[in-house]
């Protein structure tokens, strides 16, 4: 029998003492492979519960996120940002609805259901949802909101959602980057694939940018996971010992 | 006993990624890291966020009753955790950051158990894997 080498005997070693510790190492999760899904009139289905990745500041790269690192501020937009101290009011922290941008960028996943009038987005932020009629119909006039009024229309196989008439209370990001009632949005979604979704979104906002920036990700199907309840008021000790302040909004 | 330890931890910037649910800085201080070895005295595991509850020993012999907040339980869930994970009574340290306000109220951002193993505590986004407790 042939003798060993010695680097053979420490390739042994490695496969027998470090082999086992990387077989328990945690798998990355790998979404179901497969073709884009349908629905009965052969549009995208973008339904499912997606990992979306977080993103705290939208100028920022990370993973499965294009940021935009330079925001193009107008001077109100600029002394907005530099005055911007979430010590003096925080309005998520007072469990206040976070506005579409924000709550697409919680690490908390989000559901899609659509049918082929309406695609609703379910966020597991504190359990919010807006629902977003997909038929091409236009913008109605009611009065500004938290999360804008959302109208989506189908550009081939990407779902295009634009959302106007905000109220201008919320911040585009966790860090705080700032918009004004005039921000216009729009989301664009397609699916690859099964397991994988493309979601651009485009930021328009005269007031605060001198033009429009936009940030790009990958959502990951997640069929090993289901929504749960997310109650913000439950036990939210930060507002209610005072050390978190909510913002004075002008009525 | 517990002795409180107040020194340098590592900070930085991955302290802005911690809270999902407020910004970091509303509340918490990056300029100001912990490190408190001490006993759970109890785990309140509700959203926004998990609060963990801890008597420290400080120099005097006197017990110092701090308390830490945590990512929010759905993540926690997804990444491992339980609301069994800490127990009453055990001994852990905590990594974070200190209240602005200067009570003993800290931002988790990882917990050593008893066995001396380390896991993440904050919002991870689960993006990346966290060690199981």
């Amino acid at each position: 029998m042939r003798a060993l080498s010695a680097s053979r005997v420490a390739a042994l070693l490695v496969v027998a003492f470090v082999g086992p510790l990387l077989a328990q190492a945690p798998k990355e999760y790998q979404p179901p492979s497969g073709p884009t899904p349908r629905t009965a009139k052969g549009k995208v289905d973008l339904s499912g519960v997606w990992q979306k990745p977080y993103v705290p500041d939208m100028t920022k790269d990370g993973k499965n996120q294009k940021g935009f690192p330079d925001l193009p501020f107008t001077p109100w937009g600029e002394h907005e940002w530099k005055t911007y101290d979430a010590a003096e009011g925080d309005y998520t922290g007072a469990c206040l609805p976070f506005g579409m941008t924000r709550s697409m960028n919680t690490p908390e996943p989000m559901q899609f259901m659509q049918s082929d009038t309406y695609l609703a987005f379910l966020f597991e932020q504190n359990s919010w949802f807006t629902v977003v009629p997909i038929d091409g119909r236009k913008h109605g006039d009611g009065i500004p909101t938290w999360f804008g009024d959302s109208v989506g229309h189908w550009e081939g196989d990407t779902l295009v959602v634009d959302t106007v008439n905000f109220n201008g209370k919320t911040r585009l990001d966790t860090i705080g980057h700032p918009h004004s009632d005039q921000l216009h949005l729009v989301q664009k979604f397609s699916r690859p694939d099964l397991g994988h979704l493309r979601y651009e979104v485009i930021v328009e906002d005269p007031k605060t940018f001198t033009k429009t920036w936009s940030n790009i990700r990958t959502f990951t199907l997640r069929t090993d996971w289901e929504m749960m309840e997310y109650s913000c008021e439950e036990n939210n000790k930060d507002l209610w010992e005072g050390r978190v302040k909510v913002p004075k909004y002008k009525p | 006993m517990k002795q409180v330890l107040i020194g340098v931890v590592v900070a930085g910037a991955m302290a802005a990624q911690l809270a999902a649910h407020h910004s970091f800085a509303a509340e918490f201080d990056v300029n100001k890291p912990v490190t408190l070895s001490g006993t759970v005295t109890r785990l309140e595991w509700a959203n926004p966020h998990i609060w963990v509850y801890l008597d420290v020993k400080d120099e005097h012999e006197g017990v110092q009753h701090w308390q830490c907040e945590g990512g929010a339980p759905n993540t926690l869930t997804r990444n491992g955790w339980s609301r069994n994970s800490l127990k009453a009574m055990e001994a852990i340290t905590i990594d974070g950051w200190q209240a602005k306000d200067g009570t003993k109220s800290c931002n988790m951002r990882a917990v050593k158990l008893p066995d001396g193993r380390t896991v993440f505590a904050g919002s991870t986004g689960g993006d990346n894997p966290t060690p199981k407790p």
